[in-house]
């Protein structure tokens, strides 16, 4: 008997609107554990090299985890991924909230979604049942009121909704995917893909909760979670928001300003976390931000989510759209120079409502603002919008004539990589993009593994794909027992790229990568300063799955066999080491602050990777897989 | 600004000024907790002289993991002696998202 998860795959055939249920077996469970290794699976399998990734043939694979919907913090997240049609290889993200944990309960694992529906339909999931429903009354409805219509047309408000905005109808490059009108599923796309197959929404409502197979220890779990969230490292996090770290990035120098030309932004205290509580939290003004100005995901105890509340002047804000994170205070603040809080909210609410990843949009913007202000784009280029930087009006405007795709945001809706392509002028010398994804803000010249994953992870630059440096360097003393659990017991020098540094760098690389494919919380579960550590995730398997020989080496395999899985994926859609490149604005020093001067060095970088891929077990000069690696990982048949 | 004194300062002492260091304080995130919330993170406290920023964190209860400005500029060593008038911040650090 399965525990914690149904062992029932929903297809769905768009084209012919036909469905069918899959019923693997344990085996493909534990192979795989959920998210984004299952996904990757029926991506290598049933996809044909080649495909448009806004065509028919593209699959999207919507996935929750063996332990998605247990009743613990930081586990009700779901990994959509697909081709991706802003960099031509694979797209994956990870969103949170309360539709995975319902997904679940409506009865399935996960959906494998191909071809595309002849009209806009929606697909509601309720105990079991399925069926597509028309959806042209809401396509080109905002998510707030899709999600409105959608639970006015089936009778019930407890009902949760995915959907794509009408960024994802209008094929914006990096629309994403959204639940609850301001979870996201924001990376790589995956709402273009879903706009590009007519599929607007899916509803989900159920009751089958699958069996835990050891309630008393996921129950001693959970509350040793909650007893201790108030002494962890979190505990700044869950109540000021993730840009409760603008500060501290501020200090070392790593907060990207002027798109990513220097690390230190003089207004970064008005846009960091504890402003945001202080002024438009709602409930701020009343002092009643702690209870109504926070929010969460099912289960989670943190209530670290920002619900942000303007009623006067020139940006307001409906709570309903949620609050910025730090990356998007970032993206659409320091990246432009940008000091106007309630401006990044407002950006932040429009990416919600329309449905864009806040990260690209916000750093394609300050591409833009960049080249403005270098002379190599007119108000001319810029429907008369003026990109001075700090100017937050045009920030503004410009957000959502992306999401419309009008005038210029139509240039800027193909991401930055394709813009500066198409302009010219020297403007690809302000890009960002790693595979063409923009940068984080998290900064490479600073934490300098940073270099090494977004220059080789498969779906782009992503700073939620390994552990960041750290920990590793000044603050080992703090985490060396559960980094221990990893094989360290040492710390390495700061800001180097040594060997012992890349070890580190593909070992997290393997856990994070686990964790997507467990679909958790990655504030809540981690190798350092999370809530749980390494040991409480074998735990949380065990407990939820009666796997009692489950062990950390079994995640670390699961972690690895995924990021292989998405290095054949990429390798046949023809990437290789040639495309695990560092943007060349890296290499030239930053301005200002801790971390001026600071650059990264060519040779180094390029000595890092040939340590990747040796460690990695790839061929150091093709950064391919080998035979016998794949073998090793039972995944001989995706060199086919 | 509310000045913090937690030290037993004797009217000795109080002839003494150049014993006594007055530190602008601003502490960040969860950390504002230890300060009346009015105050919003933000006060004076008053140390003896010779204190390090080690001495600081004891004396604000602080053990857990922070990064620290002084004059807003970084600063990772904690055996820092202070300065009458520092200005020091104190933040958590985690990762973002």
């Amino acid at each position: 008997m399965a525990h914690g998860y149904h062992g029932k795959i929903l297809h769905i055939d768009l084209t012919a609107g036909k469905f069918s249920v899959e019923e693997p077996g344990e085996d493909f469970y534990r192979k795989y554990l959920g998210g984004s290794a299952l996904a990757l699976h029926y991506l290598l399998k049933d996809m044909p090299p080649g495909a448009d990734p806004l065509g028919p043939e593209n699959i999207l694979v919507l996935a929750l985890s063996v332990v998605t919907g247990a009743s613990i913090s930081g586990q009700s997240r779901l990994t959509a991924a697909a081709k991706s049609p802003l960099t031509g290889a694979i797209g994956d993200s990870q969103g949170g909230g309360f539709f995975p944990a319902e997904l679940k309960h409506a009865g399935f694992d996960a959906l494998v979604i191909k071809g595309k529906s002849p009209k806009p339909v929606y697909l509601w999931i309720h105990d079991g049942e399925y069926e597509l429903r028309d959806a042209a009354h809401i396509w080109g409805s905002i998510t707030g009121e899709a999600e409105q219509t959608i639970r006015e047309d089936l009778g019930d408000k407890k009902i949760q909704v995915m959907q794509i905005g009408p960024a994802g109808e209008n094929a914006v490059r990096f629309a994403g995917i959204f639940s609850n009108t301001n979870r996201a599923n924001g990376r790589t796309g995956m709402g273009a893909v879903m706009g590009s197959k007519n599929l607007k929404a899916v509803a989900v409502r159920g009751k089958l909760r699958p069996s835990i197979a050891d309630k008393t220890r996921l129950s001693t779990l959970a509350k040793w979670g909650a007893a201790n969230l108030a002494d962890s490292d979190i505990a700044g996090m869950a109540k000021y928001g993730t840009n409760e770290t603008t500060g501290s990035n501020q200090n070392s120098g790593t907060l990207p300003t002027y798109n990513y030309n220097s690390g230190v932004f003089d207004g970064w205290e008005k846009i960091d976390g504890p402003t945001m509580y202080d002024t438009v939290l709602k409930g701020a003004a009343e002092g009643k931000q702690d209870r109504v100005g926070r929010d969460t995901c099912f289960a989670c105890t943190v209530r670290c989510k920002r619900v942000v509340e303007i009623k006067e002047g020139p940006y307001k804000v409906d709570p309903q759209y949620g609050g910025p994170e730090y990356e998007t205070t970032s993206t659409f603040g320091s990246y432009c120079a940008i000091d106007d809080l309630a401006a990044i909210c407002k950006a932040n609410e429009t990416c919600n409502k329309y449905g864009m990843d806040s990260i690209s949009c916000g750093a394609t913007i300050s591409w833009a603002y960049e080249a403005f202000n270098e002379g190599k784009l007119t108000l001319e280029d810029t429907d008369g919008l003026d990109l001075s930087w700090g100017n937050a009006e045009s920030m503004v405007k410009l957000t959502e004539k992306i999401a419309k795709r009008e005038g210029f945001g139509d240039l800027l809706a193909e991401g930055s990589e394709r813009a500066a392509k198409k302009i010219g002028r020297g403007t690809e010398e302000y890009l960002i993009t790693f595979k063409g994804q923009e940068a984080p803000a998290h900064m490479p010249r600073v934490k300098r593994s940073l270099a090494v994953i977004y220059a080789v992870n498969p779906f782009g630059a992503d700073h939620q794909s390994h552990e960041h440096d750290p920990v590793i360097e000044d603050d080992f003393e703090y985490y060396k027992e559960r980094l221990g659990v990893l094989g360290f017991s040492a710390g390495v020098e700061t800001r180097s790229l040594n060997r012992e540094k890349i070890r580190f760098t593909v070992a997290t690389q393997r856990l994070y990568s686990a964790m997507d494919s467990l679909n958790l919380c990655q504030f809540v579960f981690g190798p350092a300063w999370q809530l749980y550590g390494p040991d409480d995730i074998v735990e949380l398997v065990q407990a939820v799955t009666g796997w009692e020989d489950f062990s950390y080496a079994d995640i670390e395999n699961v972690g690895e066999r995924r990021i292989n899985m998405m290095r054949m994926f990429n390798a046949r859609e023809g990437f290789d080491r040639q495309q695990d490149l560092v943007p060349e604005k890296l290499f030239k020093p930053l301005k200002g602050g801790a971390s001026d001067g600071w650059k990264l060095d060519k040779d180094e970088v390029e000595g890092a990777l040939d340590t990747y891929f040796e460690l990695s077990g790839w061929d150091v000069k093709s950064g391919i897989p080998t035979a016998e690696k794949l073998e090793e990982l039972g995944l001989a048949w995706t060199a086919k | 600004m509310v000045k913090i004194n937690k030290f037993q300062i004797t009217p000795e002492d109080q002839y003494q000024k150049e014993e006594i260091l007055e530190i602008h304080l601003q502490l960040f995130s969860i950390l504002r907790d230890k300060l009346p919330p009015e105050l919003k993170g933000r006060t004076v406290i008053q140390l003896t002289a010779g204190s390090t920023l080690k001495d600081l964190l004891i004396e604000l209860d602080i053990y857990r993991r922070v990064a620290i400005s002084v004059n807003d500029a970084q600063e990772r060593d904690h055996s820092r002696t202070l300065k009458d008038g520092d200005k020091v911040k104190i933040f958590t650090s985690v990762g973002g998202g």
